[in-house]
C-alpha cells in the first residue's frame, strides 16, 4: 500500500508537502525561541518539556 | 489498535482528561458522575460524587493532585484527586460549561452560562494548591465577554493571558487581569466546540460545528491549518508524536434516526497536522464523539461518545513508523 501510494504521489504534490514542512518548521523554530526567551526573561527554565521516560506508572 | 471499552457512564459523555503523567484518565458525563480510570487497562479507579447536575467539564493540575469540575448544577468544584473528597465547591447564578487550570496551577478559570438575566462570563479565580487550604470564592476577574457567548476557553503559555472561543465561531484573546478584550477573529462559521491547547501552549486547535477544525498561533491568533471535514465537529486533539491531529464529532441524533452509524460519521478522523491530508479514521462510537483527549507522551488516545462510552485505544508499532512517503 505505501507502494502504491509512493508512486501515486506527483512531482508537484511532493513539492507541496516539503514546502508546507518546511515552512511550519521554519514557523515552530521562532515560536520555540521566542518562548525560551519570555520563560528566560520570567526567570524559568528555557522548556518544561515532560520527562516521559521516567513517568512513575502505578499499577 | 484494540480500544479498551470503559464502561461506567449511563449518559453522553461530555469531557475526559489524561493526567500529566498519563497513567489516568479522567472522564465527566450527562448522569453526574466523575469516573477515574487507569488508562493502560482501563480499570476504574474511583468517583468523585457530589454533583446534582450534568457535568459538562474537566481538568486536572499538573501534579494529579487536584481536579476541578465544572457543572449544570451551577458550580465549579475541586477535588482532591487521591482520595476522591471533595475540598471546595464555587457557586455561580448559572451553570458551568468549561474549567481550566493556568499553567502554573495558580489560577483556574470558569466558563459560565448564559441565561435569562445572566450574561455569560468567564471567571478567573486564584487557587490554593493546599489540599488542607480554604479556597478564595472571589474572582481575581469575572469577564463578559460581547456579542456571542463563550463557550469553552483556556490559558495561555505563562498566563499571558486567556483564549475563548464562542457560539458564533469567533475566538478571541482576553487580559485575564483587566477582563480587556487583546484582539479578536471569526475563523469559524459555526460554534466552537473544543480548544485545546499544544504541549508549549504556542499555538492550538479549535473544533467547530461548522465541520472544520483550525489550528492558530497563541500570541498571534494567526491562522496555520485547517481540516475540513464532512461532519459537524465536537472535539479536536494534538498528538504529541506524530505530525497528527484527531478530530471526533458526527451528526446529532436528530438527524440520523433514519440513517445507521456508518452516515452519522462517528468516527475519530486523523488528519496531518502539517499537509492538512485526512490519514485514517478509528470506528467504534455508535453516536458522536463528544470528547477527544491524547496520552499526554503520545501512547494512546481516548474518545468518549454520546453512547456513553469511552474508548481507550492503544498505538500499535505501525503508528509510531508511519512515514509520509520521500517527506
Amino acid at each position: 500500500e505505501d507502494a502504491r501510494e509512493k508512486s501515486s504521489v506527483s512531482k508537484e504534490l511532493l513539492a507541496h508537502r516539503r514546502r508546507l514542512v518546511d515552512e511550519w518548521n521554519a514557523w515552530r523554530k521562532r515560536v520555540e525561541k521566542e518562548l525560551i526567551e519570555e520563560r528566560q526573561a520570567a526567570g524559568l527554565p528555557p522548556v518544561s518539556i515532560r520527562d516521559t521516560e521516567n513517568v512513575e506508572v502505578i499499577e | 489498535m484494540r480500544p479498551i471499552l470503559l464502561q461506567g457512564h449511563t449518559r453522553s459523555l461530555t469531557q475526559i482528561k489524561y493526567n500529566a503523567e498519563g497513567d489516568l484518565l479522567f472522564s465527566v458525563s450527562k448522569d453526574h458522575v466523575v469516573n477515574v480510570w487507569y488508562s493502560h487497562n482501563g480499570e476504574r479507579l474511583g468517583t468523585y460524587n457530589g454533583h446534582v447536575g450534568a457535568i459538562w467539564s474537566v481538568a486536572v493540575n499538573s501534579t494529579s493532585t487536584l481536579l476541578i469540575t465544572g457543572s449544570a448544577d451551577n458550580s465549579a468544584k475541586l477535588w482532591e484527586v487521591r482520595t476522591g473528597k471533595c475540598l471546595h465547591t464555587w457557586e455561580f447564578k448559572t451553570a458551568v460549561k468549561r474549567v481550566a487550570f493556568s499553567e502554573d496551577d495558580s489560577m483556574i478559570l470558569a466558563v459560565t452560562e448564559q441565561r435569562m438575566g445572566y450574561p455569560g462570563s468567564v471567571v478567573i479565580l486564584s487557587l490554593n494548591q493546599d489540599i488542607d487550604a480554604k479556597q478564595s470564592d472571589e474572582p481575581i476577574t469575572t469577564i463578559h465577554p460581547e456579542g456571542s457567548k463563550a463557550m469553552v476557553a483556556d490559558w495561555g503559555y505563562l498566563n499571558k493571558y486567556i483564549i475563548t472561543g464562542h457560539e458564533n465561531g469567533t475566538i478571541s484573546q482576553y487580559d485575564w487581569k483587566t477582563g480587556n478584550l487583546i484582539q479578536s477573529i471569526q475563523p469559524h462559521t459555526a460554534e466552537i466546540t473544543d480548544l485545546q491547547m499544544s504541549e508549549d501552549r504556542t499555538y492550538f486547535i479549535t473544533s467547530s460545528k461548522d465541520k472544520s477544525a483550525q489550528i492558530f498561533e497563541s500570541n498571534t491568533l494567526s491562522p496555520l491549518k485547517k481540516y475540513v471535514t464532512d461532519a459537524p465537529l465536537n472535539s479536536a486533539s494534538i498528538t504529541p508524536v506524530q505530525e497528527f491531529v484527531i478530530l471526533g464529532g458526527g451528526q446529532e441524533a436528530m438527524h440520523v434516526t433514519t440513517t445507521g452509524a456508518r452516515q452519522g460519521k462517528f468516527e475519530c478522523r486523523f488528519w496531518h497536522k502539517i499537509l492538512e491530508e485526512e490519514v485514517g479514521r478509528v470506528k467504534g462510537h455508535f453516536g458522536p464523539i463528544n470528547t477527544i483527549s491524547v496520552h499526554p507522551s503520545g501512547q494512546s488516545f481516548s474518545s468518549g461518545g454520546e453512547d456513553g462510552y469511552v474508548r481507550v485505544h492503544h498505538f500499535d508499532q505501525d503508528y509510531f513508523k508511519f512515514k509520509y512517503p520521500d517527506l
